[in-house]
């Protein structure tokens, strides 16, 4: 049911056994010693970096909320149906799990670190499961099922005719070696960053193409519960990459990173041999050794929103700093990774579909931040940030713009397509 | 750049014995000899790039707490000197 | 377990009308997550302590009519902050309404002229911090829990902080509050009732009286905060010692010595090295005859705190103390809020990794007493961990209160494996509890430094601690909360509503 093994979760058999039966005893099993492991410091340390927290200051919505509850179940205090609704309120940005001391100061000692965004995960899965499902996770699901890709432009159909579409006018292959991987926010809605990025690669004279038939990663449905389809997606894409003799995925969305460097080697295993370059890396890269040179002064004043699943769950935060200071004309203000822990868009984890309200919440206050530096530009390299943060930037006057986009500006290329609606 | 390859996440360096309970695998990071974790609590799969996050992000932390206190750090190794000079 | 039978529906509904309806919170989940504070208790006994119901009001006036309400209707509260302290304060024992006050974190005013801020008493130090470092002022309470705990919490509990020596504690720090009294009434409390003073002497000195009452007496909703300029320099060193007793010598002299900028010390016992070599990087290399450890700190101008640094520096020196290096002694310092508490230092005596909560008992013990009282604690532990392989001694810290070097925060760290915890452990743990706290007082020391004095175990001799002091505090429960509705079973207060109390008159 769960994709974790014992030695994800740290756990041996508890020896009362206890927890219930079925599917939801085991997860209590997998799940006990990671709990107890938060559950016995309980400071909380993860509260205050919280995005959901931090809006609501609601206790029931912490991360040490989501792992009391493991040991509540395994008391036989607290039932799946009594927690269920709980873990929609996470935005999977991995801050909660950084900041712990079990993973800060002894996660790489002990091999053992705290793993909210896996047990959040792992317990959406386990609803989903047991038919608990959240209406707006299931229809987002279902349509995602039927059309192979997320329903990001509501009620305009995305279909498999049309994941290329960002790309009219640019010529690019399909297959080779290296393919440029376009998650679906980016390639259905904010198709201004993947032309971006097509057209900086080109620049450089990186040599690529488009995947065959490229699916939604599936890291959306595991996030959200649903595990059998995530994995499907998974094995389809794989297959795909495979039968196009595909060696590297380049990726220029942070959620797909995840998925790419997480999940799909939880799923594989060994199988699984294709390289993942992250394209931020890739460009800092270039600039460094001069196969990229920005020269049209950019004349803003920006700062830098470190996307979530870049810097907190990856530690990559170097690399986008080291493009933006290689664009002349900025003013950049910036403000250091370890406070950005606790920024967040709010547009991770699924949150936005099943609670808009509370993405809106945690925007607005990150826009807020950006406002208080008395900057024009908020600069992001997530697409998935770039939706809810550019609603709360409207309302401040604040331009919020992926960093993909500065970097082909500087470089003098016109970009086109659509940064959004 | 770090791209990413299965095949070199998952076999972390060999491991050198630094005292009866500690290990060293990368340089100057220890970790807890693993057969102390067998009994009750095991250890988690840990891919490499995973180690060198946390200890990276562990030292960023400790700077960031040390900013937030005060403008800069005055060195005790340098106020010793100078009770020799 | 249901709803309590005062709770009717026309109670909540009144409460919904109050804080509005996304904020009472009724769920088996929601009252769970607030029964719990990270003090060790056993896991088979979590639903002894499951409020009724939580509320989470948004400002003083609703705070004021949630307990009025409770209060017409008999029901217990207990109010909650960060959920961090160390004495089971923010734990229902009469189940009732958990006043949850962590949305009141506003900052509502920085008043850089005086020097103070006025806040919501939901907020963390941390973060005010953060605001106020752009202002180039910093509220210097400094708790381990800092990046965790909450304004009225550090009220609640009357907090102890790492660099109260230089500045002060959070009664030093707190100049005034907004106070809602078990019935409901609003009051300002502070030194006269002004807000921004910190000297009067106008009347009774009500500050120090609804501070440190584990919300027994009240809820604070709103206060101002006395704030300093943030340091030019700081400076942390560590020295490690061959032994106990030249690095209790060195603490006592660096204490002692009087230095303006000095902000704390800390002495690290045999045991305290000994655990830290089992996981610490700093530590795990250090050769065997590393057996004591000594860190002063300093805060202020750069200037001032090199001058006063020398000092510090031959003092340690002087008696023997070796410099462990600029790495150690600023990476340790800046690990103070991280290092000691994550439950996998846990070891069984058989060496395995266990989780295990940290228990830190605390007293204040004088710098004379504190050679003796060490043994003792230790011995008391040391006969738990036979009986039980759930105990483990994590060794023990003493930590300057003051700028003078009288008495020390003084704790034993006790692991404890709460997963395995039975009824017997249970009162092994109570029964080692109280012996501590009885060896606290024997040598003229005070149950609790930091923490509070009401769990199980210790509260009992509370009563034996304050003496006539005691009979006051049950007047002044009653005398404040005539229906026992404040935190009721806290601190053995409810003697006060016995008929036979007899109290201080
Ligand atoms: C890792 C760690 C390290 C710690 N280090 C220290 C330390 O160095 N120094 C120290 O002093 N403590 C320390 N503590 C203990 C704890 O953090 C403090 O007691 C802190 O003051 C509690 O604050 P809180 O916001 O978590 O309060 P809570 O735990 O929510 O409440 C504490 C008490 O105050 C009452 N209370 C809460 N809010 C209010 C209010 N608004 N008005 C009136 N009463 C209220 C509660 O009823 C309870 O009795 C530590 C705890 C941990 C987990």
């Amino acid at each position: 049911m769960t994709d974790i093994s014992p030695h994800d979760t740290g756990s041996l058999p508890s020896p009362n056994g206890d927890g219930g039966s079925g599917a939801t005893g085991e997860f209590v099993q997998q799940w006990r010693n990671a709990a107890y492991n938060c559950f016995s410091s309980g400071h909380k340390f993860c509260r205050e970096v919280c995005p959901v927290m931090q809006v609501t200051r609601n206790e029931s919505w912490t991360p040490t909320a989501f792992h009391a509850n493991v040991v509540a179940m395994e008391q036989g205090e607290l039932q799946l149906t009594d927690i269920a609704d709980d873990y929609v309120n996470c935005t999977g940005c991995g801050a909660c799990e950084l900041r712990c001391p079990n993973t800060l100061f002894t996660g790489d000692f002990y091999r053992f670190r705290t793993r909210t965004v896996d047990l959040v995960k792992a317990m959406r899965a386990l609803a989903v499961d047991q038919g608990i499902h959240q209406p707006g996770w299931q229809r987002w699901n279902l349509l995602t099922d039927e059309r192979s890709h997320e329903p990001v432009l509501g009620e305009v159909p995305v279909s498999q005719d049309h994941v290329r579409d960002w790309s009219q006018g640019l010529d690019i292959p399909v297959g080779g070696e290296s393919i440029l991987f376009v998650d679906c926010e980016a390639a259905f809605y904010r198709t201004s960053v993947p032309r971006a990025v097509a057209q900086i690669l080109r620049r450089a004279g990186y040599e690529f193409g488009l995947m065959n038939e490229q699916w939604c990663c599936g890291g959306p449905a595991a996030e959200m519960g649903y595990l059998e389809q995530s994995q499907r997606f998974a094995r389809h894409n794989l297959d795909d990459w495979r039968a196009g003799g595909v060696k590297r995925v380049l990726v220029l969305d942070p959620h797909d990173y995840i998925t790419f460097t997480e999940d799909y080697p939880k799923y594989f295993g060994e199988e699984y041999d294709i390289e993942i370059v992250l394209v931020v890396e890739l460009f800092a890269e270039m600039i460094a050794d001069g196969r990229l040179a920005p020269s049209v002064p950019i004349e803003r004043t920006i700062t830098y929103h470190d996307p979530c699943r870049l810097n907190k769950r990856k530690g990559i935060w170097q690399a986008p700093r080291q493009i933006l200071s290689a664009i002349p004309g900025l003013t950049f203000h910036d403000v250091d990774r370890v406070t950005q822990w606790s920024y967040c868009s709010g547009g991770g984890g699924g949150l936005p579909i099943e609670k808009p309200e509370l993405t809106a919440r945690i925007s607005e206050s990150r826009v807020d931040k950006a406002a208080q530096l008395g900057v024009d530009t908020l600069v992001s390299a997530c697409p998935w940030s770039e939706r809810p943060l550019s609603e709360a930037g409207d309302a401040k006057a604040i331009d919020v713009v992926d960093i993909h986009e500065l970097l082909a500006e500087s470089l003098g290329i016109e970009v086109g397509g659509r940064r959004g609606q | 750049m770090s791209t990413y390859r299965y095949s070199e996440q998952y076999r972390p360096p060999e491991a050198r014995q630094v005292t009866d309970v500690a290990i060293e695998r990368f340089a100057d990071i220890f970790e807890v000899d693993p057969k102390l974790m067998t009994a009750h609590v095991v250890q988690q799969v840990f891919p490499n790039w995973d180690t060198l996050r946390i200890v990276a992000s562990r030292h960023d932390h400790l700077d960031w707490m040390h900013r937030h206190w005060a403008e800069k750090v005055v060195s005790g190794q340098r106020l010793l000197d100078e009770l020799d000079d | 377990m249901t709803i309590a039978p005062a709770l009717t529906e026309p109670v909540l509904d009144d409460l919904r009308q109050v804080v509005g309806g996304e904020h009472v919170l009724t769920d088996r989940a929601a009252r769970f997550n607030r029964a719990r504070v990270p003090a060790p208790f056993p896991v088979h006994r979590w639903s002894e302590r499951v409020p009724d119901l939580v509320v989470l009001p948004g400002s003083t006036e609703e705070v004021s009519e949630v307990v009025r309400i409770a209060n017409a209707h008999r029901i217990p509260i207990v109010p909650r902050d960060g959920g961090t302290g160390l004495t089971d304060g923010a734990v229902p024992l009469r189940h009732g309404i958990v006043v949850d006050v962590k949305r009141m974190n506003d900052i509502k005013e920085i008043d850089e002229v005086n020097r103070t801020c006025t806040v919501g008493t939901g907020i963390n130090m941390l973060k005010l911090n953060e605001v106020l470092g752009r202002y180039g002022l910093i509220y210097p309470d400094d708790p381990a829990s800092y990046p965790c705990s909450l304004v009225g919490g550090r009220i609640g509990t009357s907090g102890w902080s790492l660099i109260g020596s230089r500045y002060g504690h959070s009664r030093d720090l707190v100049l005034s509050f907004d106070f809602v009294l078990p019935t409901g009434r609003v009051i300002h409390v502070g030194d006269g009732a002004g807000r921004k003073l910190s000297k009067s002497s106008s009347g009774y000195q009500l500050k120090h009286l609804f501070m440190g009452h584990q919300g027994t007496l009240g809820i604070a909703t709103e206060a101002t905060l006395k704030l300093y300029p943030k340091p030019e320099a700081e400076l942390s060193p560590f020295f490690a010692f061959p032994d106990y007793d030249s690095a209790y010598r060195a603490v006592g002299e660096l204490a002692r010595a009087g230095i303006a900028t000095f902000a704390g010390a800390v002495l690290f016992d045999e045991w305290k090295v000994d655990y830290l070599r089992r996981d610490d990087e700093a530590y795990i290399p250090q050769p065997a005859d590393v057996r004591a450890l000594v860190c002063a700190v300093a805060y202020g101008y750069e200037d001032e705190v090199v001058a006063g640094g020398r000092r510090l520096m031959r003092i340690a020196r002087d008696n023997g103390g070796r410099y462990l290096g600029d790495e150690v002694s600023e990476g340790d310092w800046a690990a103070r809020h991280d290092r000691y508490a994550t439950p996998l230092h846990g070891r069984t005596l058989a060496g395995q990794v266990i989780p295990m909560s940290w228990h830190c008992e605390d007293a204040a013990i004088n710098y004379t007493n504190l050679p003796q009282v060490r043994l003792e604690w230790h011995e008391i532990v040391r006969r738990l961990r036979e009986r039980f392989d759930m105990f483990d001694d994590w060794g023990m810290f003493a930590y300057t209160s003051a700028d003078t070097g009288v008495d020390y925060l003084t704790e034993i760290d006790v692991g404890i494996w709460e997963q395995r915890l039975d009824d017997e452990s249970w009162a092994a743990w109570v029964q080692a509890k109280k012996d501590i706290a009885e060896v606290a007082l024997r040598y003229g020391g005070s149950i609790s430094a930091c923490h509070g004095s009401c769990r199980e175990g210790e509260v009992d001799l509370v009563p034996q601690e304050l003496g006539g002091g005691y009979d006051v505090m049950l007047d002044v429960k009653r005398a404040l909360d005539p229906n026992n509705i404040m935190n009721p079973g806290k601190y053995g207060l409810d003697r006060a509503y016995e008929p036979e109390a007899g109290g201080a008159r």
